[in-house]
C-alpha cells in the first residue's frame, strides 16, 4: 500500500508556435505548416498523455499579433442545458476526447491567424515574429495558473518555441526581459529551431537552463520534440540528449542590429551602440558630444554583456 | 547437554496489501492482456501506470516501424541510471507492452506490442471504431451539473464506508454490496448474531484515501462478482477504463451496451461511480469516482474530499471541522472524542486511543497520513510540515513502544563443562555469523535455527577430538 505522502505535482507546458508566413520554409512549401501545427498537437497530447494531471497551452504568433490558440478557457467545459450542442464535438472515433477536443480547437483558433494575413490593418508583412509578445504573454499566463492552483499543489512550467524565423534583434529588450523573468520563475526555456542558429534564442536557453535544438530535417520535426522537448527538466538529467553547445553572449546594438564586442552604453537605460549618437534613442538621454579623447573616454565604455 | 529452549516466533501484523494497476494487470494472463489492449482507452490507462522513464520509452518507440536493437534502447539512459533502466525493460516486458525480437543481423531488439502501438496511436491521434460507450446525441432535458454530481458520488460512497463503521444509517446498501464487503474481507460474520462487523483490514480501508478506497473496492469486485454474476472480465476492465477516461458533467448513452454491460452498470450506479435518474433512462453521468480509477494512487485528480477539515494542534487536541457522522467516526477511530457541536467535534490523540487503534491493526503510518490528508486548508497553507512534528513522533513512538520485543527463534546451548569449552563453541557460531546471544558468566548461548546443525555438528567433532 502507498502510504508516501507526495505533492500534488502538475507540470503546464506552455508552446509558443511562430505563424509568420515568412518563414523560409513557409514560403517554399507553405503547406508544411500543416505538418508543423501536427507535430506541435501531437506533442502536446503526448504531454497530456504523461500525467493525468499535466496542462498545456499553445500561444501563436506572427508579425501582427500574438494570441492563444489554445489554454485552459478552451478546456472541456460541457455548459449545462445545451449538452450535445455545446462547443464540444461527439466523438466519432477511438481518439481520447480531450486530445480530440484539443486539436478541433487549435484548428478553429488557427484561423484567425490567416484571416490576419489578408487584412489591411496587416501591412508590415515582412516584419519579424512578435515572439518575444507571444512569450510574455505565455509568462502571463504561467503567473496567472501559479496565482490560481490550489493549496499544496506544485506547477512545474516551462516554455517551448517552435519557429522557422531568423532575427530577433529588433526585440532584444523584450526577448532579455522575458528570459530573465523566466530564470526568476524557475521555468525552463526551450527552443526548437526549424531554420537558423538564433544566437538570442540560445542565450535565453543557456540562462533558463533549457535546451536549444536546430533540427537538421524538418520531416523528422516529431521525432525531435518528442525525443528532446518531451522528458520533463528532471528526467532530462537522466536521459542522453545532445550537448548544449557553444552559446555567443555578444550583444545586438540598438541602431543597426549588429553583433558587437565593443560598443557604447548609454549610462541610463544601458542600450548598447556601435556608434555615437548625441541622443540615446531608447530614453532620450542627451550626451555630450565627445570633445577631447580624454572626455571621450569617460562616455565610452568598454561593453562586456553578460 | 545442548537442550533445546525454544522462542517462538509472533506472526507480523500485517499490512494491507492494496495492489496498484501495475500489479493487478501483472496477475492477468497473457491472453487477457492482449484482448485488454484492444481498446485505446486500455492503451492510455496503462500508459500512464508505467514508469516515467518507459513512458519516453514507448513514446520513442511509438512510431517506429521495426524493431530497435537493446542496446541502443539502453543508450538512451545516462550509465549512472542503469539500474532504473532494467527495472523500466522488466516492467515493460511483464506487461506485454513490448516484445523481444531478433533484429536481421542477430542482435536482440525490442518491439512494441503491435495491439497496444495500434490502440495507443489511435487514443493519441485519432481514427478508428468509436468508443464503445457513446455520447448521448439529444440533449438531456434535465442536465446534471458536475456539483450534482460530486454531491450524489459522495454520498454513495459515504453510505457504504457508513455501513462499515456501524454508523445508525443502514438503509441504502444493497445485499450484493454487503456480501462484496464480506468477500474482500473488510467485515465478517459475527459468531453470535451472524451481523456483518468490521475486520482489522476494514480499518485500514477506512483511512485510506477515496481513490485508492475506489479501487480496492472495484478490484475486489471484479475477482469476485464477475464470476458470480458471469460478466466477462476485459468487458468490464474495459468498460471501467473507458468511464475514468470519459469527461465528467457529460451526459453518455447506454444505446449498444450488452446485457451483462447494463448490470455492470447498475452495480456502478450502487456504488456512485455514475448517475442515472432513470434505470432506463437510457443515459448515465461518470462521477468523479469513475474518472479517479485509472488515475489510480499516483495522483487522484480532483479529489472529491480536497476540503480538509482536521486541525491538529501542538497540544495533541484534534478538530474536525464537520458535521458528517462519518467523518467523526473516522477520526474517533485513533482519538478519544470530547465534545460535538453542530459544526465541530474536538478530541484528544492518548497514548490509549492510540494503542487501541495499533490493536485493532491501523498503523501509525495509516493515522498519520489520514490525518495529512484530511488537513483544513489553514494547516495546509501553514505547512510544510502540515502536522506538528512532534505528533507526529509521538504517534510513531507509541507504535514503536508495542515493538520492544524482537523475536527470532533459536536452540538454547547451556550447561558447558569448563570455560574453555564454552569459548570455543561461541567464537565458531560467532564466526559462522548464527549467533544470537551468549552470556559468558553463566556458559549459556542461543544460536539461531538454521545454524544449530552446523554448530551441533563441530561440537560433536570437537567432543570426539578432546576424547
Amino acid at each position: 500500500m502507498h502510504l508516501i505522502f507526495t505533492e500534488v505535482e502538475t507540470s503546464l507546458l506552455v508552446i509558443a508556435v511562430d505563424l509568420h508566413s515568412r518563414q523560409r520554409y513557409l514560403r517554399e512549401h507553405p503547406s508544411q505548416l500543416m505538418h508543423v501545427l501536427d507535430s506541435v498537437v501531437t506533442l502536446a497530447n503526448m504531454h497530456l498523455m504523461l500525467k493525468t494531471k499535466n496542462k498545456v497551452a499553445i500561444v501563436g504568433c506572427n508579425a501582427a499579433r500574438s494570441d492563444f490558440i489554445f489554454c485552459d478557457t478552451d478546456a472541456i467545459q460541457p455548459q449545462p442545458g445545451q449538452s450535445g450542442q455545446s462547443g464540444l464535438a461527439r466523438q466519432s472515433d477511438g481518439q481520447y476526447e480531450l486530445f480530440a477536443h484539443l486539436e478541433t480547437s487549435v484548428k478553429q483558433n488557427i484561423k484567425k491567424f490567416s484571416v490576419d494575413e489578408n487584412s489591411s490593418f496587416f501591412d508590415d508583412k515582412d516584419g519579424e515574429s512578435l515572439i518575444a509578445g507571444a512569450l510574455t504573454m505565455a509568462l502571463c499566463y504561467i503567473n496567472r495558473m501559479n496565482r490560481e492552483k490550489a493549496t499544496g499543489e506544485k506547477l512545474n512550467s516551462r516554455l517551448l518555441i517552435v519557429t522557422g524565423c531568423s532575427g530577433g534583434a529588433s526585440q532584444h529588450m523584450a526577448y532579455m526581459n522575458v528570459f530573465f523573468t523566466a530564470q526568476k520563475l524557475n521555468i525552463v526555456l526551450d527552443v526548437c529551431s526549424l531554420d537558423y542558429e538564433l544566437g538570442l534564442l540560445q542565450q535565453g536557453c543557456d540562462i533558463t537552463g533549457g535546451l536549444f535544438l536546430k533540427i537538421p530535417q524538418l520531416q523528422g520535426l516529431l521525432q525531435y520534440l518528442l525525443w528532446v522537448f518531451l522528458p520533463e527538466p528532471p528526467i532530462r538529467k537522466k536521459l542522453v540528449l545532445p550537448p548544449p553547445a557553444k552559446v555567443d553572449y555578444r550583444a545586438a546594438c540598438f541602431c543597426h542590429r549588429n553583433l558587437i564586442d565593443i560598443g557604447f552604453v548609454c549610462s541610463i537605460c544601458l542600450s548598447i551602440f556601435c556608434k555615437f549618437s548625441p541622443i540615446c534613442t531608447t530614453c532620450n538621454t542627451v550626451f555630450k558630444p565627445p570633445g577631447s579623447l580624454l572626455s571621450k573616454k569617460k562616455k565610452k565604455a568598454n561593453k562586456n554583456v553578460c | 547437554m545442548a537442550d533445546a529452549g525454544k522462542i517462538s516466533k509472533q506472526p507480523q501484523s500485517k499490512t494491507f496489501q492494496c495492489k496498484n494497476l501495475h500489479d493487478y494487470l501483472k496477475t492477468l494472463p497473457a491472453s487477457t492482456l492482449d484482448k485488454l489492449y484492444n481498446h485505446p482507452t486500455t492503451c492510455l490507462a496503462v500508459y500512464r501506470e508505467l514508469p516515467e522513464i518507459g513512458r519516453h520509452y514507448v513514446i520513442r518507440i511509438l512510431f517506429v516501424e521495426q524493431p530497435v536493437p537493446q542496446a541502443v534502447v539502453a543508450s538512451w539512459l545516462a550509465q549512472e541510471h542503469s539500474k532504473e533502466h532494467n527495472e523500466v525493460i522488466k516492467v515493460l516486458s511483464e506487461l506485454r507492452v513490448w516484445q523481444e525480437a531478433a533484429i536481421p543481423g542477430g542482435l536482440p531488439g525490442w518491439i512494441l506490442n503491435p495491439i497496444f502501438k495500434k490502440n495507443c496511436r489511435m487514443a493519441l491521434l485519432g481514427g478508428g471504431r468509436a468508443n464503445c460507450i457513446q455520447s448521448q446525441l439529444d440533449a438531456d432535458s434535465k442536465p446534471r451539473d458536475i456539483p450534482f454530481l460530486d454531491q450524489y458520488a459522495t454520498e454513495r460512497w459515504e453510505c457504504v464506508l457508513h455501513y462499515m463503521v456501524g454508523s445508525q444509517q443502514q438503509e441504502g446498501i444493497s445485499a450484493d454490496a454487503v456480501r462484496l464487503l464480506l468477500h474482500a474481507k473488510l467485515m465478517k460474520r459475527d459468531e453470535e448474531d451472524n451481523s456483518p462487523i468490521i475486520t482489522r483490514e476494514g480499518f485500514q480501508f477506512l483511512l485510506m484515501d477515496t481513490a485508492q478506497q475506489v479501487w480496492h473496492f472495484i478490484l475486489q469486485y471484479l475477482h469476485y462478482t464477475v464470476q458470480e454474476h458471469n460478466l466477462d472480465l476485459v468487458e468490464c476492465l474495459t468498460f471501467l477504463f473507458q468511464l475514468s477516461f470519459s469527461t465528467l458533467g457529460k451526459d453518455y448513452s447506454t444505446q449498444g451496451m450488452s446485457e451483462a454491460m447494463l448490470k455492470f452498470l447498475q452495480h456502478l450506479r450502487e456504488f456512485g461511480l455514475v448517475y442515472q435518474r432513470k434505470r432506463k433512462g437510457g443515459r448515465f453521468y461518470p462521477t468523479r469516482l469513475a474518472l479517479n480509477i485509472a488515475a489510480g494512487q499516483t495522483s487522484a485528480p480532483g479529489d472529491i474530499e480536497r476540503v480538509g477539515y482536521i486541525v491538529v494542534e501542538t497540544n495533541y487536541r484534534v478538530y474536525a471541522y464537520t458535521d458528517s457522522n462519518l467523518q467523526v467516526a473516522l477520526v474517533a477511530l485513533f482519538c478519544e472524542m470530547m465534545y460535538r457541536f453542530p459544526n465541530l467535534a474536538v478530541g484528544i490523540l492518548t497514548r490509549d486511543s492510540i494503542r487501541q487503534a495499533l490493536r485493532s491493526g491501523i498503523t501509525a503510518e495509516q493515522m498519520i497520513n489520514f490525518l495529512r490528508l484530511h488537513a483544513h486548508p489553514r494547516m495546509v497553507a501553514q505547512g510544510p510540515p502540515t502536522l506538528p512534528p512532534t505528533v507526529v513522533d509521538q504517534i510513531k513512538l507509541w507504535e514503536n513502544e508495542r515493538d520492544r520485543f524482537n523475536f527470532s527463534e533459536g536452540v538454547l546451548y547451556s550447561q558447558f563443562l569448563s570455560q574453555q569449552d564454552f569459548q570455543v563453541l561461541r567464537d565458531h557460531a560467532q564466526g559462522l555469523g548464527v549467533l544470537i546471544w551468549q552470556n559468558e558468566r553463566q556458559r549459556t548461548m542461543v544460536v539461531t535455527k538454521g545454524g544449530h546443525d552446523d554448530v551441533k555438528k563441530f561440537w560433536k567433532r570437537y567432543n570426539r577430538g578432546n576424547d
